[in-house]
């Protein structure tokens, strides 16, 4: 585990302000029928919150429903107490919500340079080098590919560069959609524990869906356990751990399965 | 060519080969206008428009509109270049758009929109007449330019193309808008997550593409002689031609295939059968699409 001095770098790119972010009773999914019922969550300014659960427990559901993908049924999603609901995405975006979803995360035909610079599309012109500049300080790896083109590159790298566009407009709130999908184990961690904390080192509030259970509890303030579309634990890593409950149903397997 | 041969021989051969490259580049300067609106159109609207042939012609036949009144075709043209733009807003909000709403397969998108062709082409006769029509424009004297003969009309057209391949290209790489397109045909929802407004780069792409499609069908009209409501039925295949070989959604690989099935028919017609001349286009479409389906710059995985 690193600290944030070892991250080193990224504790000098604080420059968001963290957005509050809760959902009350929210339902939402597809062509009217409904995947998650009534869920309630909230996320404080600067929180690192996750979300887990087994396989189609509506996880990745619940926040395209708070971005603007998946339509809202009921209830609403409150962003730094303004109600947000029914918001198209680009609006969403508009407000300060970076979201990287769990597949298609980027201009595939375009090059790593160029796909910050769409990410940086609503700032100034003038401003844009700088902020490209300050996302590769934050990303340092990223440097030596940016004329590469983004299709290219590794899952990891790829995901690192996902979470870079969305850093190009100094996200109040960072929404990350199983940032470890078919990675490698070695990957998912330097994911988890190294990008994830560099966003949230930004000063950005995080909220985050992941299959690894135990790995993200480990960067996680609190967490939400979802099942069959409902909240049914929640709690800081520290009361879930002595949960015998939750080891048992999430923990205790070792390693749930991806996808 | 084969050396050799009697010297005049050579230089007859020499000169028709010359002249329909001229001819060609002619073509391709024609087809680079329509192939990189059709491109460009379908990179970022996800609809493959074969209406566009019947929009170009349209458009053709509102610069003649414009022509008969008095006015030099090549300002003309910007009447063309209105009515394609409309056209193809209309296509999109009318037509195209309730049906994609509705979730309607992009197959089935294609049928409607050769339903569209038929609807506008005999629209356009119906209003317009049966009879072919011709611009009445100068042509010109006829001026050597790198050892081919052209006209001073065909050096114009050759030169109003060149023009809007710079647009396109300054539009593509170095405007915000363009790059909104751009970034709209590679992940239209994840353009959305950056904030751009699709919906408007969409629309706006209609309008452009459209006026791209109209001042095509100009100077088609220039470049014809004489055209009818139906005469780009063919031309249409060219374009597929190009912009499939380019690479569909490619603009510059559009501009290029342009220049390649432009050369290639023309001299093809001087040295072959003239009648199988845009059956050369198809052919090397066809064996494209067998070598390296994603065309000459297509990358896309």
């Amino acid at each position: 585990m690193r600290t944030a001095q070892e991250i080193g770098g990224a504790a000098a790119a604080r420059t968001a302000r963290g957005a509050s972010l809760r959902t009350e009773s929210l339902t939402a999914g597809y062509g009217g029928s409904p995947i998650v019922h009534e869920i309630s969550i909230s996320v404080a300014p600067g929180e690192v919150v996750s979300v887990v659960g087994p396989n189609g427990s509506g996880k990745s559901t619940l926040l395209k429903g708070i971005v603007g993908i998946v339509e809202v049924l009921s209830g609403s999603v409150h962003l730094d107490g303004a109600d947000v609901t029914h918001r198209a995405t680009e609006e969403i975006a508009r407000l300060g919500v970076g979201y990287v979803p769990q597949v298609d995360d980027v201009f595939a035909p375009l090059t790593v340079a160029e796909n910050l610079e769409m990410g940086g599309y609503l700032l100034k012109p003038k401003d844009v080098p700088a902020r490209v500049e300050h996302v590769l300080d934050v990303f340092p790896q990223l440097r030596r590919m940016v004329s590469r083109r983004a299709g290219k590159l590794s899952g990891g790298e790829r995901k690192m560069l996902a979470m870079g566009r969305v850093l190009m407009l100094e996200p109040a709130l960072v929404v990350l959609d199983e940032p470890t999908a078919n990675l490698a184990p070695q990957i998912a961690h330097t994911v988890l524990d190294e990008h994830v904390r560099r966003l949230a080192l930004t000063g950005a509030t995080v909220l985050i869906v992941e299959q690894r259970a135990r790995a993200v509890l480990a960067i996680s303030d609190r967490t939400y356990v979802l099942a069959g579309g409902r909240v049914r634990m929640e709690g800081t890593p520290a009361e879930l751990s002595a949960s015998s409950e939750f080891v048992e149903s999430f923990l205790g397997g070792g390693q749930p399965a991806g996808g | 060519m084969r050396p050799g041969g009697t010297g005049r021989k050579a230089t007859s051969s020499l000169s028709i080969f010359e002249s329909s490259v001229a001819f060609g580049l002619i073509t391709s300067a024609v087809l680079a206008i329509a192939s990189v609106g059709f491109t460009l159109q379908f990179a970022v609207t996800n609809v493959l428009n074969l209406a566009y042939g019947a929009v170009m012609i349209a458009a053709a036949f509102a610069a003649y509109a414009v022509n008969q009144a008095g006015v030099t075709i090549w300002v003309a043209a910007l009447a063309a270049a209105a009515v394609g733009s409309v056209l193809s807003l209309f296509l999109n909000r009318v037509i195209y758009t309730p049906f994609q709403r509705r979730k309607t397969s992009p197959i089935a998108l294609v049928i409607v929109a050769l339903g569209m062709t038929l609807i506008l082409e005999f629209g356009t006769q119906a209003i317009a007449g049966p009879t072919n029509v011709s611009y009445t424009m100068a042509q010109g004297p006829m001026l050597q330019v790198g050892g081919f003969a052209l006209s001073a009309a065909e050096i114009a057209m050759i030169g109003l193309s060149l023009v809007i391949m710079a647009f396109v290209h300054v539009l593509i790489r170095y405007t915000r808008l363009g790059k909104a397109m751009r970034a709209t045909a590679a992940n239209r929802d994840l353009a959305r997550n950056c904030g751009i407004r699709t919906d408007r780069v969409v629309t706006v792409t209609w309008i452009i593409t459209g006026a791209l499609c109209g001042i095509a069908g100009a100077v088609f009209g220039m470049n014809a002689g004489t055209f009818g409501a139906t005469s780009t039925d063919v031309f249409l295949v060219l374009i597929l031609a190009a912009v499939f070989l380019g690479g569909p959604g490619e603009p510059y690989g559009a501009m290029l295939g342009a220049l390649v099935i432009g050369v290639a028919t023309e001299v093809s017609a001087a040295f072959i059968v003239p009648d199988y001349k845009d059956v050369i286009a198809f052919v090397i479409l066809l064996t494209m699409l067998a070598v390296r389906p994603t065309g000459l710059l297509g990358a896309r995985t």
